[in-house]
């Protein structure tokens, strides 16, 4: 994936439409004041000056999908693995809910369900059946919305054709008004993500780290 | 023939949200508009239907993706209540219509949460009749034959007495509805409906009439242009049409070969277009109209307005003699900062100034109109990537706002997609004439706070089951979006086509209102057949309308030029406070009617990152001085009364300006908005904006008070600066 910033606006519409597409739990006042409000992506911001000239820097951070994913290896029944095409994925009916793979994401993109999530009738009408629903005590994460690859990699499959590049969109991406998000195959090398990637502006999120995330930020021009 | 229609649906439903956002020639072939009856549903298949987005004046052509779904419902059989489940099509998220002109495929967080309202657990359920003290909110269950004959008992009774004196309070939303209510008053010989809401966009409208003879609200071709300065419009927010500005701003900045548009902002507050422009300029709130005069003598001072000439000669004489120093001096920017944005600007190659009124002052129309001609004097009005004419509206929108005058005079009060006790000020007075009135009529789905003072409740169809038209409230093209019907009601609601045909024939009046078809057809061109504009969820058309559109509206009046009219009045505040207060829209819960949506309560504010809970925003100078710490709880003072809230110190905050987003302190909106947070829009002045008679939501001066620790500021990150700061170029 590749967040433009130049692009992004900040305005959350990723936040709500990651919501609708994935099941995620609601949270009530008083959880939210414990820190238990779930996110599979969120805008970070942060201030840098002082008024008048303080500048905003607004980033969509969400799983990163690293290719050495400091979450995997600390799993103790392999609940977080790195599947063939290269995603991070969560198996819930495996977590036991350690809470070892948050503690080592350096992201904090992880979230944890206390609780069986509750929606009083009839709000699990709205409830995505491609999607299932997490009860307490299992982890989960942002999963670049893997049902939504399947379906596009099933239609693919069978008109028998290869998947269009731009054709799968994760809900956050398919939302965003700016356009600031782009998916595709990073393995393509004509794809568009492939061709940005290599853009002047591009960077990654605490690289440094060793952690090869696989979401690509590129930087506000100046 | 059930079978072909099986299979039917079976085909279509290959459409994906993938395959319709990448836009090939079929697409619109995918999209279904009929009901899908249950038996026809297949378990797991998706269907996908277009409808509008009603949440704000954008009209954004959404798409609902439909599938099976249940639902527990109760049964009572001879005494006894037996729980059932009850499988129907359910709508399983919303995204943008690919198709549709304004959103082109995608949806803004409100937008999105669109279905939470429809599957919201406090929808009322049927007909209510008030059964205690008027605003006391205790109703009983009533039929709909018994409840329409009562509603139309009443207001026939008013309608004999004093027709006049039936006030009719909507939203801003131009659509069938609003349409519907419109013929409803004048077929009774009610005045027209009357628009209560701080976002109705009075101001653009006046100025757009007033500088270019424009009727309705500009569009800015943001996409072409090259260089912008914005002036009080957080068109990235809540202004207008903020996911087409958001389209057309990522265009902007890098959608071109080797060129990337700049964005100079000047606001009072540092929204969110604020923070993803590349200059912000912090204006003292209420001086945007001293800016943009500045701006445009600077302009003529540096010979780089082409097209001065053009300016009508009044016009072109009041820059050449504004004090230009004074006028600096006013708006609280460095001239330094000032002149060198102005210089920026008029050397683009595509200069662009947008103005609007996010936060509405008594001068916001001067500040508008001066913002006009200053595009006018840099040659872009009309010109890609400049000011375009708004085409005219397919629905003619409601635009009298001076409610509170009608309401304190009302003897029967009609309440449909407005709120006025939320949205306007105690000031406004609404509560004593919901007391007073003989008679309370609402069409909510949701009980709020003014349907809590009904006597009445006729509720309508949530926005998604029915069908629907909405007209966008900025666009250069003629357009319409359009809804159809793909899900069954979910409770004892009808359309409000239907209730106003029923109410108007128990008043002895023949009342039938335009079908959405009957509006939208005579405007289609010859090409566009109506199957296909259902099916693609509306159209939008350069082509000159075939025939009048039937919206009983007046033609647009045929004034020979604008009026020129041109004035740079001073903003003027109401009381005696430090501070001065400025409520504004956020793009969560804009004006307070999307509060009850949980998803929007726990997006987190893009300022505060606050969430559940809206804090005041407070220098941090001001906060210091005062001992007001983040969390603490202050109260804010005015002539009309106070509100208490939580304290977020903003670095970001202009010093004296006290910002707080609408959205809270609801009295009734069901269980996740009810009695949460404060509302400031509650302690404004009665201060209106002299020429259209909007409520000026920015002219109320405040005390400022610490109360003490508190417990209501709830964020979702309290960090404000990066721990490791990020490359950032």
């Amino acid at each position: 994936m590749v967040i433009d910033l130049d692009r992004c606006t900040g305005c959350e519409a990723c936040v709500v439409a990651c919501h609708s597409e994935n099941n995620i739990g609601m949270s009530t006042p008083e959880e939210a004041a414990r820190g238990r409000v779930n996110h599979w992506i969120r805008i970070d911001r942060y201030y840098e000056g002082q008024f008048p000239d303080i500048k905003v820097k607004y980033r969509p951070v969400l799983c990163q999908h690293c290719d050495e994913a400091p979450c995997e290896p600390v799993c103790p029944v392999n609940a977080t693995y790195h599947n063939p095409e290269g995603l991070n994925v969560q198996v819930y009916n495996r977590c036991v809910g350690t809470f070892y793979c948050a503690n080592n994401c350096p992201y904090t993109v992880r979230s944890f369900n206390w609780f069986d999530p509750k929606w009083p009738e009839p709000m699990q009408l709205q409830h995505n059946p491609d999607v299932s629903i997490r009860p307490g005590g299992v982890m989960e994460k942002c999963t670049f919305c893997i049902q939504r690859i399947k379906r596009v990699e099933d239609q693919a499959d069978a008109a028998g054709r290869p998947v269009a590049d731009g054709e799968v969109q994760p809900a956050c991406v398919q939302s965003c008004p700016a356009e600031a998000m782009i998916f595709g195959d990073l393995n393509d090398p004509d794809s568009k993500v492939s061709r940005l990637a290599g853009d002047g502006r591009a960077t990654k999120l605490m690289e440094e780290l060793g952690t090869k995330p696989k979401v690509v930020y590129l930087e506000k021009a100046r | 023939m059930s079978m072909e229609r099986r299979n039917f649906f079976k085909i279509l439903s290959t459409a994906s949200a993938g395959v319709v956002a990448t836009g090939c020639g079929t697409d619109s072939d995918k999209l279904i508009p009929l009901l899908v009856p249950e038996q026809d549903l297949i378990p797991g298949v998706e269907y996908w239907h277009p409808s509008v987005c009603t949440s704000c004046p954008s009209g954004c052509g959404v798409v609902a993706r439909v599938m099976d779904g249940e639902r527990i419902i109760e049964r009572t059989t001879a005494g006894k209540t037996e729980k059932l489940r009850q499988r129907l099509a359910a709508i399983k998220k919303l995204e943008g219509n690919p198709l549709d002109h304004v959103s082109g495929g995608r949806l803004c967080a409100r937008g999105q949460a669109g279905v939470q309202s429809l599957y919201n657990p406090d929808r009322i359920r049927g007909p209510l009749k008030r059964s205690g003290v008027r605003g006391e909110a205790t109703f009983q269950p009533i039929s709909w034959k018994d409840a329409i004959s009562e509603a139309s008992d009443q207001l026939l009774k008013v309608k004999n007495e004093a027709a006049d004196r039936i006030a009719i309070v909507t939203g801003p939303v131009a659509s069938s509805r609003s349409n519907a209510l419109r013929g409803f008053a004048k077929a009774i010989g009610a005045p027209e409906p009357l628009v209560c809401s701080v976002a109705s966009h009075a101001a653009e409208r006046k100025a757009a009439e007033i500088a270019l003879n424009w009727q309705g609200i500009p569009f800015y071709d943001i996409a072409n242009a090259r260089h912008i300065l914005s002036v009080g419009a957080d068109f990235l927010g809540g202004w207008v049409s903020p996911v087409n500005y958001a389209r057309q701003f990522g265009a902007f900045r890098q959608a071109r070969m080797e060129v990337r548009g700049y964005l100079a902002h000047a606001e009072s507050r540092l929204s969110i277009t604020a923070s993803a422009a590349d200059q912000w300029l912090p204006l003292k709130p209420g001086s945007e109209a001293q800016f943009l005069g500045a701006v445009g003598r600077i302009l003529l001072d540096l010979n780089l307005a082409p097209k001065a000439a053009s300016l009508p000669p009044n016009v072109l004489a009041a820059f050449k003699a504004l004090d230009l120093a004074a006028f600096i001096a006013a708006t609280g920017i460095e001239e330094r900062k000032l002149r060198l944005a102005v210089e920026q600007l008029g050397k683009s190659e595509g200069p662009l100034v947008l103005a609007g009124a996010s936060t509405v002052h008594t001068n916001s129309v001067d500040a508008i109109v001066a913002s006009h001609y200053v595009n006018m004097m840099l040659g872009n009005v009309g010109n890609p990537g400049g000011i375009q004419a708004p085409a005219k509206s397919p629905i003619e929108p409601l635009t009298n706002t001076k409610f509170a005058a009608a309401l304190s005079q009302a003897r029967a009060i009609v309440l449909d997609e407005a709120n006025p006790l939320y949205t306007a000020p105690k000031a406004a007075h609404v509560r004593e004439a919901l007391t007073k009135a003989g008679f309370v009529l609402s069409f909510a789905t949701t009980l709020d706070d003014s349907a809590a003072w009904a006597d009445i409740i006729l509720p309508a169809h949530h926005a998604l089951e029915g069908e629907i038209a909405v007209a966008p409230a900025a666009a250069a093209r003629v357009s319409l979006a359009i809804g159809g019907t793909f899900v069954q009601p979910l409770y004892e609601t009808q359309p409000i086509s239907n209730t106003l045909a029923e109410l108007a024939g128990g008043m002895n009046v023949t009342f039938q209102p335009a079908t959405v078809k009957e509006i939208a057809e005579p405007l289609l061109p010859k090409d566009l057949t109506w199957e296909t504009v259902v099916r693609e969820g509306g159209f939008h058309t350069d082509a000159t309308p075939a025939a009048a559109p039937l919206t009983k509206s007046k033609p647009a009046p045929k004034a020979a030029a604008p009026t020129n009219a041109f004035a740079l009045n001073a903003a003027k505040f109401e009381g005696d406070g430090p501070f001065l207060l400025q409520p504004y829209l956020s793009p969560q819960l804009h004006e307070g009617a999307s509060s009850n949506l949980p998803w929007l309560q726990e997006c987190p504010d893009p300022a505060s990152s606050a969430v559940w809970s809206l804090p005041v925003e407070i220098d941090p100078v001001t906060a210091q001085k005062l001992g007001i710490a983040t969390g603490d709880n202050v109260k804010l003072e005015s002539a009309s009364g106070s509100i208490t809230a939580p304290a977020y110190i903003h670095p970001g905050a202009v010093p004296g300006v006290l910002s707080m987003a609408i959205g809270g302190g609801h009295t009734h909106f069901g269980r996740f908005a009810s009695g949460r947070g404060a509302n400031p829009l509650e302690i404004l002045a009665l201060a209106t904006e002299p020429a259209t008679g909007d409520l000026a939501t920015g002219a109320t001066r405040v005390r400022l008070t610490r109360v003490g620790p508190g417990k209501d500021l709830i964020q979702y990150s309290s960090e404000d600066k990066e721990e490791r700061p990020h490359a950032h170029r």
